[in-house]
């Protein structure tokens, strides 16, 4: 479901020119569980990103869904992401003044969903996550994996096909982020793609298969 | 803290915000340069028709037929009595000592004609002591000789409205002009007053009072205008005047007088009021500039909760903190009142450049209390802010975000 | 994404910086609501003085001796060699289109009753006076119809020269002196008060001749006309002066119809509270200044959430909206709570202060909102465009 073909990504450094992704071909299939590892500078947030649609890459071609999504436009980048990734961060990025609840309703709300339909679905979000009793608390009174757990459930509340993880326990002590990882790879197992970003070894390892990228380069 | 490191420690924090300074230093600005702006339109104003009335005359008394009883109503302005005031009234005056002239005046309208041009004015009679009682100044010609107030002359001097309508380019003394169904010859003829309050002399025609009266066919005068000899003796001469009139009328007191100065001083109350009203509905903009002084200020002291709890550990007294914050608010606000009063400034400099005849003139007192009000604001609606700030514990301060 | 949820999730955003968006909402409730005390009292002001000029009635015609082109005062109402006489007016009491006319000399004497005086205004007057200006005679009658070429000595006294002079005795068909002339009272007129700072009870009329004679004057200082509210005010204009103009021989008189002069009255009034509004607005343009400073600062502030909505697949639209969608929130509160602090101050105003005139100027009001809801979408669009305009990544990478 997601082809990159040839794809190339420089930046634009002062005067220098970073080659951040090097002519990268990468298929990955519906289901699968991709881990992208590698050093720091190697390129696997840009290749992230790419596939993310946060990023657009200099050259080559994405198709995703056999869409080509190289060409598409802002708002249509806006909505293809609305409905087939989600996303969880590193730093978590849940907004302060907002309920874990209403946090994990505001894609819903960007993409039009009815008022009845969102509540019912954030409950049964809640619930998936184990959360229901943090519903109306706010990010300041949740722990960081109660935060992850959040940000999970709200990557996952318009049931993308695609699951991206940068780093998703980062920030978080090993025995919440053993809770976070299985959480994923339950999700993995229900037939969402999961692709993740880590450093750590023992993590990436668990995945089907392995992307070890290296100067912008799969190696 | 030394005050210049406080000033620089302030700056260095202002400058971090460009964006958010410009839109204090607008609004800021947008209160100071209107209050400065009608402070400088009233104060103009005041000064231009307080200029006006003074260089009507100096010491100058006016003397009106007939008196009502009512307090706080306006004196009879235009109205007849069955006792005239006549020009042996007029005369009898100069009995005080206070007195250095008296110009009996008669007003009436009557059509002035010359070579067919015909047009109706105010044709005014008085004697050669108007020309000092009023500060009137000839362009051409003599002003009305001095003579016998009784004899009835044919000879005038007109405005120069009227010369340029009537003579046009020609010269106009030593003509001969109509009115009604005399002649009279041009003797002189006025210097242009420009603008002037009341009276509009451009447009006028004085004759002899005693030919005025003739040509209306009355005794009675609608004005006397006495000049007395010093500020000092002009209260003894309004009591002079009055014994004068009661003696000669009979006993009876019918004559209004009003002084100069109290003309003057009741349009100087006035306007100072209404510039007073105006400067204070426009300084409401400095009130709403001050709530938004502290709302970034407050914005500011959320912001930087990490920065004071790092000062406090550094070992920052509450004083220093709070002193930190007041300084950057009253900078904030000064360089408002700054831009505000120089844009005060060029606006009223592009009005005297549309407006030349008027003299816009913008007080030093204004300017500084604008700078002192925009301090003060600035100092009122930073304390809150900077209290906060100061009082914050340095552990939780420093563990946000 | 609905609209509702947009204003929800502005609606949540400024209630959550509490402290924050009252203070900018006040700035924004202190413009608004001194725009309306401040057009109130202009309003009230504005009515105040068109009544005064309408209380002596409608359908009005003044005609004044000399041909001036200002309002201003003009050496022919003091003496003319061409002046308006009785006769004139009688002949224009004849036309058709008008229903009255009043002959008027003011002037200023004294006033004598058995011991008791008075200096005061003289007016000579016709026997119209009730007619045309409105004013109830309280006891007794006015002056006698059609004697106006040679009227017997009556008076009629103003309320409070009656008190002055007799003191709660009934002065009818008493006899008073009026200068040196004997007159007979013949009535009292109704308490009418004060007329742009003249004391209309404080007055003596008397029939006009009688004025002429003691006066010493040839012509009246104006004849009033009241004139058939059926007819043309312009067709009435078009007669009165064909009559004078054949009657004297040139036009050598003014006209002012009273619709001319409430017509420029209420544009000056108009510009009187155009111009405190105007004034009242200044602080109005620097409470959306404030506005547009909080909301410079909420974007800066928010730049990681932007990023975060765009990431979950906010359109650059959508972020727009938000945005500007909480400057309206900001400034719709602040608008909706100065009208009603403006119409709460002007309410006390007329509490506390019965006789200064104030009205709510509802014309003023609703353009108070109108403009706070215009502030907030400019005061909104730049930070919002500022907001949509930032790359997902960007915004992301931040903090």
């Amino acid at each position: 479901m997601i082809e990159l073909e040839n794809i190339h990504r420089t930046f634009q450094v002062g005067e220098q020119s970073v080659h951040a992704l090097n002519n990268i071909n990468l298929t990955i299939n519906k289901g699968e569980y991709v881990s992208i590892m590698g050093p720091s500078g190697s390129g696997k947030s840009t290749l992230l990103n790419v596939i993310a649609l946060l990023d657009q890459p200099s050259s080559g071609i994405y198709s995703l869904n056999n869409q080509i999504v190289t060409q598409l436009d802002d708002n249509q980048l806006a909505q293809v992401r609305r409905e087939n990734i989600g996303f969880v961060f590193q730093f978590f990025h849940l907004i302060a003044r907002y309920s874990a609840a209403e946090n994990i309703e505001i894609p819903m709300i960007l993409a039009g969903v009815p008022i009845q339909e969102r509540k019912q679905r954030v409950a049964d979000a809640l619930l998936a996550v184990d959360l229901q009793q943090r519903a109306t608390h706010r990010p300041d009174q949740l722990s960081g994996g109660q935060i992850q757990r959040v940000a999970i459930a709200r990557a996952m509340i318009m049931q993308p096909q695609i699951l991206l993880a940068d780093e998703p326990t980062g920030n978080l002590d090993s025995k919440s982020g053993e809770g976070i990882i299985e959480l994923l790879e339950n999700l993995n197992q229900k037939q969402t793609t999961l692709v993740m970003i880590t450093h750590d070894e023992a993590l990436g390892s668990r995945a089907q298969r392995i992307i070890r990228l290296i100067d912008g380069k799969i190696v | 803290m030394m005050i210049q490191d406080t000033l620089s420690y302030s700056y260095m924090a202002i400058k971090t915000q460009p964006i958010r300074v410009m839109l204090i230093i607008l609004a800021m600005s947008i209160g100071i340069a209107s209050v400065t702006i009608l402070t400088a339109l009233g104060e103009s104003a005041r000064l231009y028709i307080v200029n006006e009335f003074q260089s009507l005359g100096t010491n100058l008394i006016i003397v009106l037929p007939g008196r009502t009883e009512t307090t706080g109503g306006q004196p009879p302005l235009f109205g007849a009595t069955p006792r005239d005031l006549t020009l042996a009234d007029a005369e009898a005056l100069y009995r005080s000592h206070h007195i250095a002239a008296i110009a009996p005046v008669s007003v009436g309208a009557a059509p002035i004609s010359t070579k067919g041009l015909e047009r109706e004015v105010t044709i005014l009679g008085s004697t050669s002591a108007l020309r000092r009682v009023r500060h009137l100044s000839l362009s051409k010609g003599h002003f009305l000789p001095e003579s016998d107030a009784n004899k009835a002359l044919s000879i005038c001097v007109i405005g120069q409205t009227i010369k340029d309508e009537l003579f046009a380019q020609q010269q106009a003394v030593g003509k001969w002009l109509r009115i009604n169904d005399r002649r009279f010859r041009v003797i002189g003829v006025l210097e242009s007053e420009g603008q002037s309050i009341g009276v509009d002399f451009d447009d006028m025609v004085i004759v002899p009072v005693a030919s005025a009266q003739a040509l209306f066919n009355t005794q009675s005068l609608f004005r006397i205008l006495v000049e007395t000899k010093s500020k000092q003796g002009m209260y003894k001469a309004v009591d002079d005047i009055s014994e004068i009139i009661k003696q000669r009328h009979e006993g009876e007191d019918d004559v209004t007088l009003v002084t100069q100065d109290s003309v003057v001083n009741t349009f100087d109350e006035i306007l100072a009021a209404v510039t007073l009203t105006v400067a204070s509905i426009a300084s409401i903009s400095l009130a709403v500039a001050g709530i938004l002084v502290m709302n970034v200020m407050w914005v500011s002291v959320a912001q930087r909760t990490a920065e004071i709890g790092l000062l406090k550990a550094l070992g920052a007294t509450k004083g220093q903190i709070l002193c930190l914050f007041l300084t950057e608010a009253a900078m904030l606000s000064f360089a408002g009142a700054l831009t505000g009063v120089l844009l005060g400034k060029i606006t009223l400099m592009a009005l005297q450049i549309s407006y030349p005849d008027f003299p816009f003139y913008l007080p030093v007192w204004a300017i500084f209390s604008a700078l002192a009000v925009s301090l003060v604001t600035a100092l009122i609606f930073g304390v809150l802010p900077a209290k906060q700030a100061a009082g914050m514990n340095p552990v939780t301060a420093l563990n946000k975000r | 994404m609905r609209y509702i949820d947009v204003f929800n999730l502005a609606y949540r955003t400024v209630i959550s910086h509490k402290l924050r968006s009252i203070l900018t909402a006040l700035g924004l409730i202190i413009g608004i609501a001194s725009v309306i005390v401040l057009t109130s009292i202009g309003r009230g002001v504005h009515s105040y003085v068109l009544s005064e000029f309408t209380q002596f009635g409608t359908n009005l015609i003044a005609v004044f001796p000399g041909k001036t082109t200002t309002l201003g005062l003009s050496g022919a109402t003091i003496s003319t060699v061409r002046p308006l006489s009785l006769a004139d007016a009688v002949s224009l009491s004849k036309l058709d289109s008008i229903s009255a006319a009043l002959p008027l000399v003011q002037g200023n004497a004294r006033i004598e009753a058995d011991k008791k005086q008075r200096r005061t205004t003289v007016l000579g007057v016709g026997a119209a006076v009730p007619e045309i200006w409105k004013i109830k005679v309280a006891q007794g009658r006015f002056l006698p119809k059609n004697e106006q070429a040679n009227p017997r000595a009556f008076a009629v006294l103003g309320h409070k020269l009656s008190v002055e002079l007799f003191a709660g005795r009934n002065p009818l068909g008493q006899r008073i002196r009026i200068g040196s002339d004997r007159f007979r009272v013949l009535g009292v007129m109704e308490k009418k008060g004060q007329m742009m700072g003249y004391d209309m009870d404080d007055t003596i009329y008397i029939p006009t001749a009688k004025a002429l004679d003691m006066f010493d004057r040839e012509g009246v200082m104006e004849i009033d006309l009241l004139y058939n509210s059926k007819i043309q005010l312009k067709q009435v204009e078009k007669e009165v002066k064909r009559l004078l103009q054949r009657r004297h021989g040139r036009e050598d008189f003014s006209i002012i119809t009273q619709d001319q002069m409430l017509k420029s009255m209420d544009s000056i009034l108009n510009v009187l509270t155009l111009s405190v509004a105007a004034l009242g607005s200044i602080s109005l343009l620097v409470g959306s200044v404030g506005i547009l400073t909080i909301m410079t600062i909420a974007v800066s502030e928010r730049i990681s959430e932007i990023g975060l909505l765009r990431a979950v697949g906010a359109e650059r639209g959508m972020i727009f909206k938000m945005f500007l969608s909480e400057a309206l929130v900001l400034s719709f509160i602040g608008g909706v709570v100065g009208i009603f602090l403006g119409i709460f101050i002007v309410q006390m105003i007329k509490f506390a202060m019965p006789v200064l005139p104030v009205q709510l100027a509802w014309f003023y009001i609703l353009a108070a909102f109108i403009i706070s809801l215009l502030i907030g979408v400019i005061a909104g669009v730049i930070p919002a465009i500022k907001a949509a305009k930032l790359h997902p990544l960007d915004a992301l990478r931040a903090e």
